[in-house]
């Protein structure tokens, strides 16, 4: 086909430069869309990605003990097995910079002497770090070294002071030198300080303890594993360095992928705009398809043109939306990383890493979006007869006569949804539930025609009586003109029902954890170290602190509070010591079955315990972490494993749900100890986002973990009534010597909230956006009608109508537009809530989240589109009734 | 009566002024079958419009039984065209959407009538020329003469002192153009209705009472 042949298609969409326009933002809108999501949370991701090979360097294995420390003689040990060509010792925590600048930074205690085979690459040819300074990093007990980023952004020299919060005490460091990573690769977007391993253990708190020792092997990978694994006690383990990435990875994957399917949903209704558009195209341009078929052309010709007309607009448009995209990038980065830190992990990426390969995959969707969207409309155009060139009554009579077939293929889609919402997966993404939301916003599309017809007819009568001809002509028409307003109203319906359901997934699921802070979450006073995210495992309460809380004549009754969290199976979970006797006095967890006061009396019932018993582990030692995965996997309720029950436990829903768990079962849990085979007494709701866990007695935990930190602390008061004194005397107690923070159980319940709402507004955003290009449907919709009707118009002022009923006839078709897209858009927003709460975030998250109805998403949401569509009609019929009537009458 | 006093239209194209209506006066009586003709462009269906209301006037003044159409405002205008003119177009301007019996009956709704009343009597008018039996159709199911026919109904259907029919056989073939204007010259024998058909072509001169020739927007002698 000869190239010049497009330029027909070419000047079409030149002649019609809003309606053309307003499609290539559509898509230029659900590109950017999808491509700032996908470069935020692709450069979040690398950040943590690099931060863990930067630190891990030339290691080939590493070797930790879940949620515990190593003892550090286990280093000596290590370096001497004849299977270990190096070894390096480090202890590592996330703290907070304590000056003008806050914000999260990693403190690495390394072994200078052992460091060089590892990170030699990565700290060693450091800029400006002279002898000097190393000595001063052996010798000063708060000397450490900054990386160049942080020096640079907090404007620090050698000999400056730092200071840092580790927990809840401020710590003043000393400048002693500034490295530069040659890779230019550093964890936490470079905000890094290093520091000699004793004074770093010291200052942590961790003396004669390790987080982990990297390895390089001597020998075959496999050998050197089995030799490691074989020397070290029971509780450690040997793993490579990049299965932290690949578990992060698993921990944040259900965000990721949410955001991922929610960022293209404006990508989709961007596509009913390029339908829409070639369809008015192929219905407006009939005698010229007749025509040039008449000359010759063939069919497979006709659908290249139209295709073309789709494609111009989709590669405009998805070049325009790749340069918005990356633009977006930087503020949904932005929010991202304040989400990732407040939900999962400390992330401080600050830089958009613009990506090929993100933007080929946008740019082609959007191609292949809009060429889908093109093919149907370009496919009736090559279809058209020679010799019935297309009339467009004989279009709309035909999608007249179609529609009881059309709303027939929206209830198979319906159906079909409801087979992939109850089709079980195993592991992995919730695709079946996906796949069903895009069965049902097809479904209720395709609904549209007949809908549209019906109550065009049916209200026909009624707004006659009512508005007299507006009301009859304007009813007339919405039933009469399905082919080029059915698709807009159909576009906003989706855009409308996506809002709806997801403003009412987020409304119940703020109810469930407002319920859930209520119902599970007991205490007066919670009061810990103030850290800055969740992953602050590693923030202890100090000891002295709990004795004095002990003697405070306000206090009833304390709970104690210590997690930590470990690599299990394929991803991270929380393993969380409470005091149950306590908790089970006030109220105790939200099981989802079986009696409360049962379940915890079970759970807080151990064997020899006693708070901070400290016993030494029961683990056989002979047992590793392929026995217990190999216990896990049969989830039959009532499973027994072979070795007796070390305790009983509860678990959170989540790890329920993703490892198919059940009550009465047997979780094989890895512990400093050995695995642990332990019962699940219970299934209990739990909202929060850092992990899945699993909840013992503390008395257990200490018994496995040899452990006596606590983390946290709640205080149950003899007075409720007192909370704001104990409150404010703890503050000023605590809140000086150690950076403790005392939250009444109405600031948690605060803090959660504003986490929540903090984490859904990005979700909002996009649902916004979805609707913005729905609108731009509905305002190309009224432009093209009114001016295919201008003669209608014209006519009808010819004959005696006044422009006021014309004006009238115009806004009765758009505000049943409108009405009847919100009427669509709220049957199946709510239908897709229910999907989206009972399915796909069951599916994704393992929550289960109580439906709470949201009415003001309902009236809002028709308020919003009536006015657009009455918007939208107003200024085209406007200009339409000005007075040329004969030049319109008279015009072929 | 219509009377028109030293009437003159200029279209603007662009820097182009068009003198579409040259000062021309004229006068038609009551009742009276009026033929205008003359070359494409000479100013015929300008002349048409104005006295329809569709336009207005660049300069000179236009009467309707003593009514100024000069000093009308908009709704008063809409009035005028809906109440007092009925008009026929080259191009039959049905609207699709509505059958041939609702498009006939519309003026009389605008008018205020009911639905069934107005109905009623487009049956009647669709009778009158010649479709009974054709109600229900669209336009696009029938011919351009029955086309033709029905906006010719319409047009009568209020009942108006004046039709104005713009080149009404310009889109037919030459039987059914014969039809048509035998279908006018029975309407004006049967109502007494004023007609003004704008024509170029001779036959519809044979079929008036008189015939005004227009060019270059002047009435030939």
């Amino acid at each position: 086909m000869r190239a010049w042949l497009f330029r027909i298609s070419f000047s079409h969409l030149a002649q019609y430069p809003g309606r053309t326009l307003l499609g290539i933002l559509g898509i230029a809108l659900g590109t950017a869309v999808y491509l700032s999501i996908s470069l935020a949370a692709a450069s979040a991701l690398q950040s943590f990605q690099v931060g863990v090979t930067a630190v891990a360097g030339q290691a080939q294995w590493r070797i930790q003990s879940p949620g515990a420390p190593l003892d550090e003689a286990l280093f000596v040990k290590v370096r001497r097995l004849a299977s270990v060509a190096a070894a390096a010792p480090a202890v590592e925590s996330v703290l907070e910079l304590a000056g003008v600048y806050r914000g999260p930074v990693l403190l690495l205690g390394i072994d200078p002497f052992s460091e060089r085979p590892f990170r030699d690459y990565e700290f060693s040819h450091a800029v400006g770090l002279s002898d000097t300074a190393w000595t001063e990093v052996l010798t000063r007990p708060d000397a450490v070294l900054v990386s160049g980023p942080l020096a640079s952004r907090l404007g620090l020299k050698v000999g400056d002071a730092l200071g840092v919060m580790v927990g809840p005490r401020r710590q003043a460091l000393r400048v002693a030198g500034i490295f530069t990573s040659r890779s230019g690769l550093y964890p936490l977007d470079g905000a890094v300080l290093l520091m000699d391993i004793g004074p770093a253990q010291e200052l942590l708190d961790r003396v004669g303890g390790l987080d982990y020792i990297d390895v390089i092997g001597a020998g075959p990978p496999a050998e050197v594993q089995r030799r490691l694994q074989a020397a070290l006690p029971p509780g450690v383990e040997v793993v490579r360095p990049a299965a932290e990435v690949r578990r992060t990875e698993g921990l944040v994957a259900s965000y990721r992928l949410n955001l991922a399917v929610l960022s293209a949903i404006a990508l989709f209704v961007g596509m009913f705009l390029i339908y829409q558009s070639v369809t008015l195209s192929v219905v407006r341009r009939r005698r010229e398809i007749g025509l040039l078929r008449t000359l010759g052309m063939t069919p497979g010709q006709v659908l290249f043109l139209f295709l073309a007309e789709g494609l111009a607009s989709g590669l405009v448009g998805g070049l325009l939306g790749l340069g918005l995209g990356v633009g977006l990038a930087r503020g949904v980065l932005a929010v991202m990383t304040q989400n990732l830190s407040s939900l999962y992990m400390p992330v401080a990426a600050q830089e958009v890493g613009v990506q090929g390969g993100l933007l080929l995959q946008a740019w082609g969707l959007a191609v292949a979006a809009t060429l889908l969207a093109a093919y149907l409309p370009a496919r009736e155009a090559a279809r058209t007869q020679l010799r019935a060139v297309w009339h467009r009554e004989e279009l709309e009579e035909k999608i007249e006569s179609k529609a009881g077939l059309i709303f027939g293929w929206g209830l198979v889609a319906l159906v079909l949804a409801g087979v992939g919402a109850y089709a079980k997966i195993n592991d992995g993404p919730p695709w079946p539930g996906f796949v069903a939301a895009f069965l049902i916003l097809l479904g209720f599309a395709l609904f549209t025609p007949l809908a549209a017809r019906l109550l065009g007819q049916g209200l026909q009568p009624v707004l006659r009586k009512i508005l007299g001809p507006a009301g009859d002509l304007g009813c007339r028409y919405l039933a009469g003109s399905l082919s080029r307003s059915a698709v807009s109203i159909a576009a906003l319906a989706c855009a409308l029902g996506m809002l709806i359901a997801v403003t009412v997934m987020i409304g119940s699921f703020r109810q469930t954890v407002n319920d859930w802070v209520s119902r599970a979450i007991s205490g007066d006073i919670f009061f810990g170290p103030a850290v800055f995210s969740t992953a602050a495992y590693d923030q202890y309460l100090p000891p002295e602190v709990l004795a004095e809380l002990r003697r405070d004549p306000d206090v009833a009754d304390i709970y104690l509070y210590r997690c930590v969290r470990i690599p299990f199976k394929d991803r991270y979970i929380l393993v969380i010591g409470g005091s149950f006797e306590v908790l089970a006095r006030h109220g105790g967890l939200w099981f989802r079955q079986g009696d409360t006061r049962e379940i915890m009396e079970r759970v807080g019932r151990v064997e020899g315990g006693g708070e901070g018993a400290g016993v030494r582990g029961q683990g056989s030692g002979k047992d590793n972490f392929a026995t217990s995965r190999s216990n896990d996997d049969n989830p039959e309720p009532g499973t027994q494993n072979p070795k007796p029950a070390a305790g009983q436990v509860v678990i959170s829903e989540p790890l329920a749900e993703t490892l198919h768990l059940q009550e009465g079962g047997t979780i094989s849990l890895p512990t400093p100890s050995g695995p642990q085979p332990l019962t699940i007494a219970g299934v209990f709701y739990d909202y929060r986002t850092d992990g899945p866990s699993v909840w013992m007695d503390i008395s257990l935990f200490r018994r496995f973990w040899r452990d006596t930190h606590l983390n946290a602390v709640r205080l149950y008061l003899k007075d409720p009534a007192r909370v704001p004194q104990v409150q404010a005397r703890l503050q000023e107690r605590y809140g000086g010597r150690y950076r403790l923070l005392a939250l009444s159980h109405r600031d948690l319940r605060k803090g959660i909230l504003r986490i929540f709402d903090e984490t859904f507004a990005l979700t909002y955003a996009l649902e916004g956006v979805a609707v913005v290009v729905a609108v731009f449907g509905i305002i190309t919709t009224f432009l093209v009608l009114i001016r295919e009707r201008v003669r209608d118009l014209a006519l009808l002022q010819a004959i005696g109508a006044s422009r006021r009923q014309i004006l009238g006839m115009v806004l009765v078709e758009s505000g049943l537009a409108g009405g009847l897209s919100f009427g669509l858009g709220a049957a199946c927003g709510s239908v897709l809530s229910l999907l989206l709460i009972f399915v796909i975030n069951k599916q994704a998250f393992g929550w289960t989240i109580q439906l709470h109805f949201t009415p003001a998403i309902y009236w809002q949401t028709l308020i919003l589109v009536l006015t657009l569509s009455l918007a939208a009609a107003a200024y085209p019929a406007w200009r339409a009734i000005q007075p040329h009537l004969a030049a319109i009458l008279k015009e072929e | 009566m219509i009377k028109l006093v030293e009437v003159s239209k200029v279209y603007h194209r662009g820097p182009e002024a068009i003198q579409a209506l040259d000062h021309l006066s004229l006068q038609i009586d009551s009742g009276e079958f009026v033929a205008v003709t003359g070359k494409s462009g000479c100013g015929k269906s300008t002349l048409l419009h104005i006295i329809g209301g569709l336009e207005s006037v660049s300069r000179g003044r236009v009467f309707l039984d003593g009514c100024d159409l000069a000093h009308l405002r908009e709704p008063e205008r809409t009035r005028f065209r809906r109440d007092r003119v009925g008009v026929v177009f080259q191009s039959f301007n049905l609207l699709p959407l509505l059958t041939l019996e609702e498009n006939v009956a519309l003026p009389r709704v605008l008018q205020g009538a009911s639905y069934d009343q107005a109905r009623q009597e487009a049956a009647n008018w669709l009778e009158e020329v010649g479709l009974s039996g054709r109600q229900g159709h669209k336009p696009h199911q029938v011919s351009g003469g029955e086309m033709q026919r029905a906006a010719i109904a319409r047009a009568l259907i209020n009942q108006p002192a004046v039709i104005l029919a713009d080149e009404p056989t310009g889109n037919l073939d030459s039987v059914t153009a014969a039809q048509i204007l035998t279908l006018f010259s029975h309407l004006h024998r049967q109502w007494g209705k004023t007609i003004i058909l704008v024509s170029h072509a001779p036959e519809a001169g044979q079929a008036a009472d008189r015939v005004l020739r227009l060019a270059d927007g002047r009435l030939l002698a």
